[in-house]
């Protein structure tokens, strides 16, 4: 699934090069870094944190490590991008655990903790496309689409409710109405499928490059 | 556990880019990510595998404050600087000149002690900045030593060398942050030993977003009338933790 790097979009490129001229201590190349990514990293971020403040602040903290992080970046291992929004994941799904850990206030004028989850749909920006729209929309990329498809239908939605809104197992079992267990194994056996096809799929262009 | 298992390896991997490996497991898995160059590769195969799903959502642009809020994070004293580029005619603490002097001359030390320290805290190490003489303090004023609790919180100033002073002056230390006014920590002895009360500091003052430097000039003896400095400033000092 690794893309080589003479196939990388200019996008890409222009990244890495970027990335790497800030690891040299270069700041007018960290805010192109910061001008050719944010607005991504941004929206991945709001998807799993919709709180806009904090996601603003978690947006500086990414940029913040990622500066300090550049000289670790390294481009025949991964694309720029890949590397960006993983920095951006963890930090939007580590502050969910935080938030977790702290009191929370407003929970004390509502009886159910699902009654929260509307409310913070509200808050979110726009009318962002839900995460099986999303998937859909994933789908037009080629290897990963066809993948896709050979999943279950309830395989896909607990993916995507994981990874693009961030959810625990837990909380998609509660949002599926279905069995901690029974979700649990859809997503394992969800993650396993894709390797599984997306190695083949690899396997494939390799032989038809040859 | 085997983190060497490939299919252990591979499984964790899994749950962590998808986001489904929580809490402890998440945090336990990061520590071992170091020590387990299986965990390392499985964890970069399936970024690689994942993380293009990311490619769909649409940009949406962050606030327009947030890059300078990041510099401002990561470049403290640029701001500063950046705002004495942008306008001449500024106040003196604006001056890129005075930071190029005060930043050549000033040395600025970390040091942990408790000699200077009029309460030492052992929990939390204490900061010693130097405050270098400027050129407007002329040969005389060699430098000043503050010393910062290391919770912030209490503060002692000393020149090393007393201060001559013109009758009907005194020396006013200053707080200057990364953008905006310097701030008054008060008046200080010209010839001895100043404690400043904990109640007169800022909180966090030692943190760099708040504190770029600390200076002190010379003011009418009640301190400055305006609450921005009048005098020369004849000590500065960066703060560089």
């Amino acid at each position: 699934m690794k893309t080589p790097t003479e196939q990388w979009t200019e996008r890409s490129r222009a990244l890495a090069a970027a990335l790497s001229r800030s690891a040299l201590g270069d700041r007018a190349a960290f805010k192109r870094v910061y001008e050719l990514s944010s607005g991504h990293l941004f929206a991945v971020i709001l998807r799993i944190q919709r709180d806009r403040d904090l996601a603003d602040d978690l947006l500086q903290e990414v940029y913040v490590s990622a500066w300090k992080a550049a000289g670790s970046f390294d481009a025949q291992r991964a694309q720029p991008l890949t590397w960006l929004t993983h920095i951006a994941r963890n930090k939007a799904i580590d502050s969910l655990r935080r938030a977790q850990a702290q009191p929370r206030l407003e929970s004390v004028h509502s009886e159910l903790d699902d009654d929260d989850r509307p409310d913070a749909d509200q808050r979110l920006v726009d009318e962002a496309p839900g995460p099986a729209a999303l998937l859909e929309r994933a789908s037009d990329a080629r290897q990963l689409g066809h993948c896709m498809e050979g999943l279950s239908a309830q395989q896909r939605q607990s993916v995507a409710l994981a990874f693009f809104d961030g959810l625990s197992h837990a909380e998609v079992a509660a949002q599926l109405c279905q069995p901690l267990g029974t979700v649990k194994s859809w997503v394992r056996r969800a993650l396993m499928t894709l390797k599984a096809c997306l190695e083949r799929a690899a396997q494939t262009d390799r032989a038809v490059g040859a | 556990m085997d983190y060497g298992r490939r299919d252990l390896a591979d499984a964790l991997a899994a749950q962590y880019v998808a986001g489904t490996l929580r809490g402890g497991a998440r945090r336990r898995f990061e520590a071992l990510l170091p020590g387990h160059p299986a965990l390392r590769a499985a964890l970069a195969d399936w970024q690689a595998r994942l993380m293009p799903l990311t490619a769909v959502v649409t940009p949406v642009s962050p606030p327009a404050h947030t890059w300078a809020r990041i510099e401002a994070r990561l470049w403290p004293e640029a701001p500063a600087a950046a705002a004495a580029r942008a306008s001449a005619g500024q106040p003196w603490w604006r001056g890129l000149a005075f930071w190029r002097a005060a930043s050549g001359l000033a040395t600025v030390a970390a040091v942990g002690l408790g000699v200077l320290l009029a309460n030492p805290q052992p929990q939390a190490p204490p900061v010693v900045i130097v405050l270098q003489g400027t050129e407007a303090g002329g040969p005389g004023a060699a430098s000043l030593v503050a010393s910062v609790s290391g919770d912030g919180r209490a503060l002692v100033t000393r020149p090393l060398q007393p201060v001559a002073l013109a009758a009907g002056r005194a020396l006013q230390l200053w707080a200057v942050p990364p953008a905006g006014a310097p701030r008054s920590l008060g008046l200080i002895s010209a010839d001895g030993v100043t404690v400043i009360r904990r109640e007169r500091l800022p909180l966090a003052l030692l943190d760099a977003r708040n504190t770029a430097a600390l200076a002190v000039s010379v003011e009418p003896p009640g301190g400055s009338p305006t609450g921005a400095p009048t005098g020369p400033v004849i000590y500065a000092g960066k703060l560089q933790l």
